[in-house]
């Protein structure tokens, strides 16, 4: 498989992953979605193997790995922040009203707002991976110029 | 770290295109390296040598950061 027949194919099942999220969202059944978000990275993961073009180098193996790094030394902080302050949510510390607690736990912290918390870190996790990549894309010349 | 290859490419009458090609990168990393901008690995800084028919110290230099020597 040719580079560009690559991305076009990438960007037809991101295409298709949109439409079933919106139909997902219709029938109000997630179990679409997620059986197809698999499938399509797995195709996706499948058809790098056969591109022949050379898209990758050992220096593009390293900015894709440097910002992995920092996105993720990034990521695990925030999302131990948001969970420990989850938990002192649910927990009511400091005002902890052990006894009432155990009878009536607290719905602070519902499914549809965990939903959108963890959407919002995801795609804060994303624009931080594309933001390192560029970074260091730049330190290792990416955007170099050249005379010839 | 530097290196040679703009002259050894200018020695053959090689492109970066033609180099990246031979050494199996893209010719942006070749740009890279030329540039300082990256260090390429030991296996890829043999590759480049191999293919200039070189030793790798002809073709690459190290630069030793500068030591004080005590002398007594």
């Amino acid at each position: 498989m040719k580079k560009n027949s690559f991305y076009v194919l990438t960007g037809c099942i991101a295409l298709v992953l949109l439409a079933v999220f919106w139909y997902s969202v219709e029938i109000h059944n997630p179990i679409p979605i997620e059986i197809v978000f698999v499938a399509g990275i797995a195709v996706i993961y499948f058809a790098r193997r056969t591109v022949t073009d050379l898209i990758e180098d050992e220096r593009s193996a390293k900015i894709t790995e440097k910002a992995a790094l920092r996105t993720f030394q990034v990521f695990w902080v925030l999302f131990c922040a948001f969970s420990i302050g989850a938990v002192m949510q649910i927990l009511y510390i400091p005002t902890f009203p052990r006894d009432k607690f155990l009878d009536h736990p607290p719905e602070i912290l519902g499914p549809r707002l965990m939903g959108y918390v963890q959407l919002g870190l995801l795609c804060l996790m994303i624009f931080l991976y594309v933001a390192f990549r560029i970074y260091y894309a730049r330190k290792y010349g990416d955007w170099e110029t050249d005379e010839e | 770290m530097k290196n040679k290859i703009k002259v050894f490419r200018a020695m053959h009458d090689l492109t970066q295109e033609d180099l990246a090609h031979a050494i199996g990168v893209t010719r942006q990393t070749i740009l890279a390296i030329e540039k300082g901008k990256y260090v390429p690995s030991l296996d890829l800084a043999f590759k480049i040598a191999r293919h200039f028919q070189v030793n790798i110290e002809e073709v690459f230099q190290y630069d030793e950061p500068y030591m004080s020597v005590d002398i007594d």
